[in-house]
Order: C-alpha cells, then sequence, then structure tokens
C-alpha cells in the first residue's frame, strides 16, 4: 500500500527571483520522466479538470520547441511555449517558458528527478530573468481586485510549470 | 497588473534575505536597531534601509524609548502573502496530484 502524498508539495522561495517545487511520487523516474515529457501523457494531466487541452507538442532535444494550449470552461485560451536548453532522460530537463498572457515574464525551468527505493523526488526550479517576470507570480497592487485577478490567473500560472518539465 | 515601486508591499518587502532575517528576528519580540545589528551581523546603515523598508509596507512599527528606537513586527501585515501562498500551494498540489493519479493509473494497468 503506497502512501497518500495528495497535498505534499514544498514549495520554497530561495531568492528573489527562484520558485522551488518539490514533490515525491511512487513511481520509477523513468514513467515519471516520459509523463512529464510526452505529449500522448501531458495531454492526461495537463489542464485542470475543467479545461481541454487543444495543442501539446513537444520536440524533447536541446533547441526544440514545445508548444501547449488549453482552453478554459469559459472559451479563455491559456498558452505556454518554449525551447529546450538541456535533456537528459530520465532525470533533468531545463527549459525557457513564455506564459502568452505574461510576455514580459521570461523564465528558465529547471526539472530535476531522483529516485531512491522506488520513490521518484520531482524539483522544479522556475528562475525569472528579472524581478518584472517574477512580480507576476507574487505581486499585488494592494486592492482586492488584483487579488481575485491573481487567483484567475493562478492555474494557468502554474501549468507552464508542466509544460516544460515535460 | 500595474507594477508598483518595490517598497509598496508586501510581497517585494519580504523578497530579501536580509529583510526575512531582520522579520525572523523580531519573532521573539521588540528589539533595538543596535541588538539587531549586532545579533544579524549586518551593517547598521544596512539595518536601517531595510527596517525602513518593512516600516514602509507596515510590517514593522518603531517606537522611541528615550534614546533608543524599538522595532516589533506588525504579524498581521503579512497576511495577503500567507493569503496568497495558500492559494499558489493549493493549485501546485491539484496539479502535482493529476500528474500522480496518472501516474498510478499507468502502473495499475500494467499489473493487470
Amino acid at each position: 500500500m503506497t502512501p497518500n502524498r495528495h497535498g505534499s508539495a514544498v514549495i520554497e522561495f530561495p531568492t528573489d527571483l527562484e520558485i522551488v517545487i518539490t514533490r515525491k511520487f511512487d513511481a520509477p523516474v523513468e514513467l515519471v520522466f516520459d509523463v512529464l515529457t510526452k505529449p500522448e501523457h501531458v495531454r492526461r494531466w495537463f489542464a485542470p479538470f475543467e479545461c481541454q487541452v487543444t495543442e501539446c507538442s513537444m520536440d524533447l532535444r536541446p533547441g526544440g520547441d514545445y508548444h501547449i494550449v488549453f482552453v478554459t470552461g469559459d472559451g479563455t485560451e491559456c498558452s505556454f511555449r518554449g525551447t529546450y536548453q538541456e535533456v537528459e532522460p530520465p532525470t533533468r530537463t531545463v527549459a525557457t517558458w513564455l506564459f502568452e498572457g505574461w510576455p514580459d515574464a521570461h523564465a528558465v525551468e529547471s526539472i530535476d528527478l531522483r529516485e531512491a527505493d522506488g520513490v521518484t523526488t520531482l524539483t522544479s526550479t522556475l528562475a525569472f530573468r528579472d524581478q518584472a517576470g517574477r512580480d507576476h507570480m507574487t505581486k499585488s497592487d494592494g486592492t482586492e481586485d488584483s487579488y481575485d485577478k491573481l487567483e484567475d490567473h493562478l492555474r494557468s500560472l502554474l501549468d507552464p510549470e508542466g509544460t516544460v518539465s515535460g | 497588473m500595474a507594477r508598483s515601486p518595490t517598497t509598496s508591499d508586501v510581497f517585494n518587502a519580504i523578497a530579501e534575505t536580509g529583510r526575512r532575517e531582520i522579520l525572523d528576528e523580531l519573532i521573539t519580540g521588540e528589539k533595538a536597531v543596535g541588538t539587531i545589528v549586532a545579533d544579524l551581523s549586518m551593517s547598521q546603515p544596512q539595518v536601517s534601509k531595510h527596517l525602513r523598508v518593512l516600516s514602509e509596507v507596515g510590517l514593522v512599527r518603531c517606537r522611541a524609548d528615550g534614546r533608543r528606537r524599538l522595532y516589533r513586527l506588525e504579524a498581521a501585515r503579512l497576511r495577503p502573502f500567507h493569503d496568497w501562498l495558500a492559494k499558489y500551494e493549493q493549485a501546485w498540489n491539484e496539479r502535482l496530484d493529476r500528474v500522480d493519479d496518472y501516474l498510478k493509473e499507468l502502473q495499475q494497468g500494467e499489473r493487470q
């Protein structure tokens, strides 16, 4: 019986420009890598339940591009794209990511996978090029409205993550 | 979202290691600038600069005690960050839980 790890992601902010997420999966590293990097798998988990993945291409090699689009229940398109910089199956990918809703938020995402005793630990580091980019993740202009917008954007904001990770 | 100057919100105020160390230092209670300087091995100008930023967003309050200036933490002002982090964490967890569920589905399929 494997433990239920739902809700166990650890989120850290080691520097002004980085966000690091760690999470364990009860699966071998090769399988986790495939699930994060192959379109046929990514389509199955990338979008929230009520959203539909309409585009998912991943050219998994250094210099190769990926592009993932999903459509929310109200018809809003969320598009993520980037270019792989490093691909080392089954333990590491590094890729740029760009969420088209935030054209100035350039970031590089590194995914590292380590397996021990059948448990694979994923460490995802999202490093923004500058403060303006990271501010999208954390910024509020102090009004309730901006918090509401932040909440609205949250899922799409997080999804670029998986894009790259896969 | 409109951008605002660095010191105008809690998120940016705490996105600096030195300022977070000062907040940690004040968790145990009100302290004089000199005590913070000594405890954190930061320079007095550095500490004063950080305290000014923290004061501007209301994360610390200052009062005079004779010639000393004492600073204390206004923890309630961390609420927006706490709320944001909770939502952020939830969204991340939902997404990684979908990966987890899908991995389980795949592995169960293999066993059958």
